[in-house]
């Protein structure tokens, strides 16, 4: 379980993030939510012990995040941010295999490659491993960067316990087919009792795959929800400027979100 | 070319490489050694035969001039090669070298500074001894590339526009400083501004390629370590944090021992241009991006580069020598220039 407690951040007097406390329990799809600018990304990055906040605390299974070592840190958790660049052609392989660095010393092991194997099995690219990252497209580019993180927390009797997964607008660019790959694959990680904490711009996506919200709005969490059905069109519409309306869907009989000027 | 070899293979094909090159730059010059010679003047260091009296002034040249010569552009090409290599890692960049990063000008500027301005400041320097050129030089080459890399990186994301800009700003201050101390420095110190801003080897003795080589093997020895961190800072400050890299720590120590090699060669050589970019770039098209892989094999193949430029120096324009950064410019910027090219017919978008 990853823990915050009343966090802050500001940058020089401006309040970036104040009094933000949640619990991202394991097994669960947590999103943050929330307009631009409203802290979403600084909070992921404080979460994710890559940025150190002003205030408060984050915990890991109870432990401060400072108190563990950088490496330790990285066998358990991972984060996956939008539209990883590579100026230099490495292979998709090679750069799979980097999520296994904090798991090897100078040589991977057989079971690194193992692992590098599974991770490029689960989003179909093991036929392209030794096609150069650069001259991929923006969706396959980022199925490489979720393969590089599966291996980076890849679960088994080597390496068990919970680990955590940071996905920061991991669909922003991508077209409805990856999209859907990528978050099925986040969410397929639930059953082995992973942690993904996501922000995500696409509300009705989010509503979709997430089972615990966080809206955040100036910097300060306005809700928390653990059902996508306790979220208010009245929320939405304050917080997004926007008005918004459930719609029933026709062939599902679930419900999804318009949203208007 | 070199796809179908393993690391392995492609180390021991540049490793055969250098050592042809190193004995045709031993062998050639205004004296020249066969094979048969060198290998008779090895014997005779060794003890395995006895010293012949016909050979004094054959071995004196070649211990006292030649060899040293040779290990220091071996080294020079080796420290340049593995230098470029890190500094297109720590930019994120392949267009980068200690010239464009201000390492070499900044260096260049605080070795001018001792030379025009050495005896009023020998008594803060005098501590130092012979080490007042290179260490300012490495003083000098620390401040310039920390600037040029504050400057155009934000938020982990290098700015190549920036880095640009900001290298030729940092470039045009140093080189208008140095410029200053030569106009306003006496005629023997003009010429050391002058030699140090062509490159030469001529000056090559034990003293001077001991310390470049101590000061070589540490930051290699370190280098050859920084594999990994390297590969993970391809993806960006964040995402190598999120590996387990510290990646401030390893970017300051990245320049601080990138310059130091830089600026201690170049106290001895002078400004050696292009050899920096070409090496890597060559290496990448030819082989891999693997760090792991470019580090050993630029150390190489700089150094087998460097030995050949060195010998087309000395065979140009007899009896006389081209200074090396002149040649260095002439063949590589040529070369740059073709590299470019056949990457943008190959349209591969890898070139940045």
């Amino acid at each position: 379980m990853v823990e915050l407690a009343d966090v802050g951040f500001r940058v020089g007097r401006t309040d970036i993030l104040s009094g933000v406390s949640a619990a991202f329990r394991p097994g669960r799809f947590n999103v943050i939510l929330g307009p631009n600018g409203a802290g979403k990304s600084t909070l992921l990055r404080i979460a994710a012990g890559l940025l150190t906040p002003s205030a408060g605390a984050v915990r890991y299974a109870g432990h401060p995040v400072e108190d563990l070592d950088r490496e330790t840190l990285a066998r358990a958790r991972a984060v996956l941010s939008q539209d990883v660049q590579l100026v230099f052609p490495l292979s998709v392989e090679d750069v799979v295999l980097m999520g296994r660095y904090p798991h090897y010393g100078r040589v991977p092991t057989a079971r690194d490659r193992r692992i590098v194997e599974g991770a490029l099995e689960v989003v179909d690219l093991t036929a392209r491993r030794r096609q150069p990252y650069p001259t991929l497209s923006g969706g396959e580019r980022q199925k490489v960067q979720l393969a590089r993180v599966l291996a980076q927390i890849w679960s088994d009797d080597r390496s068990p316990g919970p680990k955590v997964l940071f996905l920061d607008e991991p669909t922003s660019n991508l077209d409805v087919h990856y999209q859907i790959h990528i978050l099925d694959v986040a969410r397929g990680l639930l059953a082995g009792d992973c942690t993904v904490v996501a922000v995500l711009h696409d509300l009705n996506a989010a509503f979709e795959y997430g089972d615990a919200f966080y809206v955040l709005e100036g910097g300060r969490l306005v809700e928390t929800a653990d059902s996508a059905e306790r979220i208010s069109a009245g929320l939405l519409e304050r917080v997004f400027r926007v008005h918004a309306r459930r719609a029933v869907d026709p062939g599902g009989g679930g419900w999804y979100w318009r949203f208007s000027r | 070319m070199l796809n179908r070899l393993t690391f392995r293979q492609t180390y021991l094909l540049l490793a055969a490489l250098l050592a042809a090159a190193v004995l045709l730059s031993a062998g050639v010059g205004a004296f020249s050694f066969s094979p048969a010679t060198l290998w008779r003047y090895g014997a005779q260091e060794l003890g395995l035969a006895a010293r012949d009296p016909a050979d004094l002034l054959g071995r004196n040249v070649f211990f006292d001039l030649r060899l040293p010569r040779v290990l220091l552009s071996g080294l020079t090409g080796a420290i340049l090669g593995v230098s470029g290599t890190l500094m297109q890692g720590l930019f994120r960049n392949p267009i980068v070298e200690p010239g464009l990063a201000g390492t070499s000008a900044g260096a260049s500027l605080g070795a001018a500074a001792v030379f025009v301005l050495g005896n009023t400041t020998m008594r803060v320097l005098s501590p130092l001894g012979t080490f007042a050129v290179p260490a300012c030089a490495f003083i000098g080459g620390f401040a310039a590339t920390l600037i040029v890399y504050r400057v155009s990186s934000t938020f982990g994301k290098v700015n190549v526009f920036t880095l640009l800009l900001a290298g030729i700003a940092v470039n045009a201050v140093c080189n208008a400083g140095t410029g200053f101390l030569s106009y306003v420095a006496r005629d023997p110190q003009a010429r050391n501004i002058t030699f140090w801003n062509l490159g030469t080897f001529t000056t090559a003795e034990w003293h001077g390629v001991t310390l470049v080589g101590v000061v070589f093997l540490i930051c290699l020895a370190w280098a050859l370590r920084q594999g990994k961190a390297l590969n993970a800072l391809m993806l960006g400050e964040d995402e190598a944090a999120a590996l387990g890299i510290d990646p401030r720590r390893l970017i300051v120590r990245l320049i601080v021992l990138n310059t130091l090699m830089v600026a201690v060669d170049a106290a001895m050589v002078g400004v050696v241009a292009f050899i920096g970019l070409v090496v890597p770039h060559f290496l990448r098209m030819a082989k891999s991006s693997d760090y792991d892989f470019l580090i050993p094999a630029s150390a190489l193949f700089g150094a087998a580069l460097m030995e050949i430029i060195d010998v087309a120096a000395r065979l140009v324009i007899p009896p006389a020598e081209l200074p090396i950064g002149i040649l260095t410019a002439i063949i590589g910027a040529p070369v740059f220039l073709w590299m470019l090219l056949r990457q943008q017919a190959r349209s591969d978008p890898a070139g940045g």
